[in-house]
């Protein structure tokens, strides 16, 4: 779960920064709009936290460049303009959910998980994939009805695989999801991880697939 | 209260009344003069008719003067007799002699105006009482008067009318001004207004314009600052919540920081904005002091010497040789010099150096702050100054209005500030000012710029 950040406050930007990587994500922070139209287009991230007012670009712009191209990525626009009119434009412009500053962290986070909920084509706010359940909300991970205590980076890899049934991720598309640029990644640092998931829930949780990557036992 | 209403009215019909009154007066004495003149000439006619009768017969002269209208008192001295002939009209006593020709004289305890003809023998007094003449002619003056006074009252009513027909458009204008509120001050219909009224309403549409330009200023400045305000607020309201979450030590350390850098923003854009809010335009113009810039510009560089040693930047001023002496408001343009060097330390990287320089000449008085930063982009020059506004490079403590309140000060000195690279790389502000206009500082300014050594 890789997020792109669009925030030219520093103060702000690295508190939500802070804060979705405290729950899990991998958070890619960049500070004006046309580095935002770069990254989106680079990556692909599970959903993008953009701010309006921003340098260079303005964050509405960039909203549309983002739909204009046909990524389909879900938008949650954090603005102060907070007019009702505002409001509808930023919506019709392409966003998903609109967050009024200043805000709680933990409002963000909540929208942040429906959206990507949302994108991921489920409804309940619990993923079950056979005798695993991760609330994403509590990060909350149970195996064969028993809760399991996970690392940030171990809940990530599998609420990653877990995304989508029988959803298939290389290892370089695990890593992309699981870091942000500026995170030194070991060299194997995702088959550390996995191994570690192993460890705690059982070899069988976690399949290799030859040639294609890794995806979730479906027993 | 006065009313021009009332004023009006009593002044035109106290007019009215004295131009009817000096007409009167006018009137009476010219025919005063006629009826006199008249009567006169009446009593010689008669006086002249009784020399030819009164020689046949005293007794016939009865019938002459007998005619009651004309009340000709007929008075004749004859020798013959020891007392005059007196006609009917006399009192008990007889009328003195007197002098041929006309006279006025005392008899009876009343006036009275004589003719006097001597026919040889007989002396022929031809008499009338003066009051006749006096009433005659009050007549006549009366007889112009009293329509005057008969009109006197209809026309206060009719005046009064026209006058508060002509003082309606007033009324209006007051509707129209009453209409007006704080939060729609258009301007007043002036295209029906009569042209002693209309400067009136000009100028209360100039001043509605003006005051509508302030409040809607005053506004945009009271919204931007709220909206403003959101962002600081947002940092602190996520700082706080990370704060609380800190799981280890370290992080705990780390959230308290920066909420204490959040907390110092959000004190410093209160602080700019409060400036901003005190800023007085009419400071500069309206009581100019004359202010030694070189003076001015070392008190603020030393003032800001403990925040540049905090950040280890080297601090440098030049003072101008000439005297660089402007007008204007020391304090406001105490809060320029301060803004502009605590930016240049705030972005001036550990090692840097900021150099303040103060230069004079005939034409304008210059100050130069350079700094070793990373100066501003280009396209980013123009846009700073906007209020708000924070670039890319913004530092994250930046309020975004350091530079609106240094541009607001100095165009209120009429002068004008510019930014562009330093020879480090960094960002140079210039700001020039007019010198100081006034006789003696020109003069030391002159003087001091011309080659003197």
């Amino acid at each position: 779960m890789r997020i792109l950040l669009v925030e030219d406050d520093a103060m702000i930007g690295e508190s939500v920064a802070d804060g979705l990587k405290a729950e899990g994500y991998a958070v890619d922070w960049v500070r004006d709009g046309k580095e935002a139209e770069v990254a989106v287009s680079a990556t692909p991230y599970s959903l993008v936290v953009l701010d309006l007012g921003l340098p260079r670009r303005d964050g509405i712009d960039v909203l549309k460049g983002i739909r204009e191209r046909r990524i389909d990525v879900p938008v949650l626009v954090m603005t102060a303009r907070d007019t009702v009119r505002d409001r509808i434009k930023g919506l019709d412009a392409g966003a998903d959910d609109y967050l009024i500053k200043p805000f709680d962290l933990d409002e963000l986070t909540a929208r942040a998980r429906a959206l990507m909920r949302r994108a991921s084509g489920r409804a309940e706010p619990v993923i079950e994939r056979g005798s695993l359940t991760i609330n994403p909300a509590t990060r909350e991970v149970t195996w064969r009805g028993e809760s399991v205590q996970l690392s940030a980076r171990e809940y990530a890899l599998l609420a990653a695989l877990a995304e989508r049934p029988g959803l298939v991720l290389s290892r370089a598309q695990l890593e992309e999801r699981l870091y942000g640029w500026n995170e030194a990644v070991g060299s194997n640092a995702v088959e550390v991880h996995i191994h570690n998931v192993r460890r705690k829930l059982g070899e069988g949780v976690i399949r290799n697939v030859r040639g294609l990557g890794y995806t979730l036992a479906t027993e | 209260m006065t009313s021009i209403r009332r004023w009006l009215l009593a002044a035109l019909l106290a007019a009215l009344a004295s131009a009817g009154l000096a007409a009167a007066a006018a009137t009476y004495l010219s025919a005063r003069d006629e009826v006199d003149s008249l009567l006169d000439e009446e009593l010689r006619q008669v006086a002249l008719s009784l020399r030819d009768h009164a020689v046949l017969d005293l007794r016939r002269l009865e019938s002459v003067s007998a005619n009651p209208a004309q009340r000709v008192l007929v008075q004749i001295w004859d020798p013959a007799f020891d007392r005059p002939y007196v006609s009917r009209l006399a009192g008990a006593s007889p009328m003195p002699r007197t002098d041929t020709g006309y006279a006025t004289v005392l008899h009876d305890s009343r006036s009275w105006r004589v003719f006097t003809l001597f026919t040889g023998r007989q002396l022929i007094q031809v008499a009338q009482p003066t009051a006749l003449r006096t009433e005659l002619a009050a007549r006549t003056a009366w007889r112009l008067l009293l329509p005057v006074l008969v009109l006197l009252p209809f026309l206060g009513l009719v005046g009064w009318w026209i006058v508060g027909r002509g003082l309606a458009p007033l009324g209006r204008l007051t509707g129209a001004v009453k209409e007006r509120s704080p939060t729609a001050l258009t301007a007043v219909p002036t295209s029906d207004l009569p042209i002693e009224i209309r400067p009136l309403a000009d100028a209360l549409n100039d001043l509605l314009g003006r005051l509508d330009q302030s409040f809607l200023l005053q506004r945009r400045f009271a919204s931007d600052a709220a909206h403003e305000l959101r962002t600081p607020l947002t940092a602190l309201n996520l700082q706080v919540q990370l704060a609380e979450r800190a799981q280890t030590e370290e992080d705990r350390t780390r959230a308290f920081e920066r909420l204490r850098q959040g907390i110092r923003r959000a004190t410093r854009l209160v602080q700019q904005l409060l400036t901003m809010a005190r800023l007085d335009p009419d400071a500069a113009t309206a009581t100019p002091a004359a202010i030694d810039l070189s003076g001015l510009v070392a008190s603020v560089v030393e003032e800001a010497r403990p925040l540049a040693e905090e950040r280890a930047v080297a601090l440098m001023f030049q003072g101008a040789i000439s005297p660089a002496i402007v007008g204007g408001s020391e304090d406001a343009l105490r809060i320029l010099f301060n803004n502009l060097i605590d930016n240049a330390i705030r972005y001036t990287p550990e090692g840097g150096r900021v150099t303040a320089s103060v230069a004079a000449n005939a034409e304008a008085v210059e100050v130069v702050v350079e700094d070793t930063g990373p100066g501003i982009p280009e396209e980013e020059r123009e846009r700073v100054f906007d209020r708000f506004y924070r670039g890319r490079g913004a530092n994250a403590s930046g309020t975004g209005l350091g530079l609106a309140i240094v541009s607001q000060v100095a165009e209120m000195h009429r002068g004008a500030v510019t930014l562009d690279m330093a020879d480090s790389g960094g960002l140079r502000a210039r700001l020039r000012l007019p010198p100081a206009p006034s006789g003696a500082n020109a003069h030391q300014l002159r003087g001091g710029s011309s080659p003197v050594a």
